[in-house]
């Protein structure tokens, strides 16, 4: 472990650029996902269809190819749009943080797409009529009936899609984001010792899933609350 | 606004096919405020679709349903504001599962009315008194028996403070030993004057209880009568057949 000496506060800023990168993914992970769900259950049918292409497209195609796709599909567009103001500028492109935590958001909302749209066909159909009997409208249904009920079902799969959210972040440093799996690769080259350098990384990796899984647990514990009988 | 002998519901010639299916032909029907209807037939006969119709939860193909001067059509802008003013109650009681009881009780409260918190606790809890069980305010529903959960239903519906109640087979689903607290809810309600229309297989209500008592089947309103009338005198083969059904043990 001496070969680690002076490459720590480099993993730890790459590992809060990983916590990051999660964060910010989680968030449109759960807005496509529900946005995704939506549209399948809606009766329009260029919703869903769209959607469909969505979850064929994103759950078809390996991740690293949607990282790539994203990153140099946006720079060359981009780049294309700036030289239509300025023939001088050679290349633009949107920062890799970004354009990594919304494909990885991409990807795994089409999971998570399939995920809320099962979900939200266990809501007991009586709990949805009774709100509308009550005169509560379509949207106060949605947040105050649905959505708390379908998040119940939902959570057990989705702590799998928060898993494989966190392991995604790992793609991104093909497209140059300093993160763990980037400063590894350079500690490698430096110090000769690749296997130090990544079990490093993955037990890093192992830490952040554990958080993850025991909030999981916190959480279903937490939504199931009312499922339990008294003692 | 409308002459209070006006009815409070009323239904002409009202029609509801799914596809090819009739469930209800040209159904008329007028209910005066106060009055208490009880709704019997045989299964599939189209009682449930009926009081269904009568806050839009299912809509119907042709007729006219008024409600309190009000048409029911697909261009009632504030249909939600309709419903408000008619509680119902279900066969399955559908409390929302992941509230505690009073949270069920206030939800539509401070949603739709706009109750302030305070006071919606208040109507909430003295309608938990009303169905004796305050004690159960903060445990969830599925922490109580089925009739106890079928007050509540019942306490939530009121809470919103409605002009009509319906009742859809509201004690179906219950043990035989809980039927009897769910019926004396509902015979206090209706000794306060409440509109009240009860799809309902309790022969016994229906004769100490309802003003009328109608007779479906076949998506068609049979007969209609007074308690006393109906069960002794039925002037229809399909009503004195049904009922000596139900009546026979």
């Amino acid at each position: 472990m001496d070969a680690m000496t002076g490459w720590w506060d480099d993993y730890f800023w790459a590992s809060i650029t990983v916590a990051e990168v999660f964060v910010c993914s989680l968030f449109f992970m759960v807005i496509f996902g529900l946005l995704g769900a939506s549209a399948k259950l809606s009766s329009n049918a260029v919703a869903r269809s769209l959607a469909n292409t969505y979850t064929v497209f994103f759950r078809g195609t390996p991740e690293i190819l949607v990282v790539l796709l994203m990153y140099f599909g946006s720079a060359v567009t981009l780049t294309a749009i700036a030289q239509l103001f300025d023939s001088s500028i050679r290349f633009v492109d949107i920062p890799p943080f970004w354009a990594g935590t919304i494909a990885i958001a991409l990807v795994v909302g089409s999971y998570a797409t399939e995920t809320f749209r099962g979900a939200f066909s266990g809501v007991n159909p009586g709990s949805i009529e009774a709100a509308r009997a009550l005169g509560m409208s379509n949207t106060q249904t949605l947040f105050y009936v649905r959505i708390p009920e379908m998040w119940r079902l939902a959570l057990p799969p989705f702590g799998n899609h928060m898993l494989s959210l966190i392991k995604d972040t790992a793609l991104i440093s093909i497209i140059g984001l300093n993160e763990m799996l980037f400063v590894a690769k350079q500690a490698t080259s430096t110090t000769g010792k690749p296997f130090t350098m990544y079990i490093v990384v993955g037990v890093i990796y192992l830490g952040f899933s554990t958080i993850i899984t025991l909030a999981t647990m916190l959480l279903e514990r937490f939504a199931n609350r009312h499922v339990r009988r008294a003692p | 606004m409308n002459n209070t002998n006006d009815p409070i519901i009323r239904l002409i010639e009202v029609s509801k096919r799914y596809g090819k299916f009739e469930a209800l032909k040209e159904i008329d029907l007028d209910v005066r405020k106060g009055e208490r209807i009880v709704v019997c037939g045989p299964s599939g006969s189209g009682k449930s679709t009926l009081i269904r119709c009568i806050n839009r939860m299912e809509e119907h193909t042709s007729g006219q349903i008024i409600i309190n001067g009000h048409e029911l059509t697909d261009k009632t802008k504030d249909i939600d504001a309709v419903r408000s003013e008619i509680g119902m109650v279900f066969q399955s009681f559908n409390l929302f599962p992941h509230m505690t009881i009073l949270k069920n009780l206030t939800i539509a409260q401070r949603l739709v009315r706009k109750t302030p918190k305070a006071e919606a606790r208040d109507t909430a809890m003295h309608y938990l008194g009303r169905v004796k069980i305050p004690e159960q305010a903060n445990k969830y529903p599925i922490q109580l028996s089925g009739g106890q959960q079928q007050r509540v239903a019942i306490a939530r519906a009121l809470c919103m403070k409605p002009q009509i109640m319906l009742f859809d087979e509201p004690t179906s689903a219950l043990d035989p030993e809980m039927i009897s607290e769910v019926l004396d809810v509902m015979v206090d309600l209706a000794s306060d004057g409440m509109t009240m229309l009860c799809v309902t297989h309790e022969m016994g209500f229906a004769r100490s209880v309802a003003d009328r008592v109608i007779f479906m089947d076949h998506g068609q309103l049979i007969e209609q009568a007074e308690p006393e009338t109906f069960f002794n005198h039925p002037q229809h083969e399909r009503t004195a057949l049904f009922l000596r059904q139900i009546l026979r043990h």
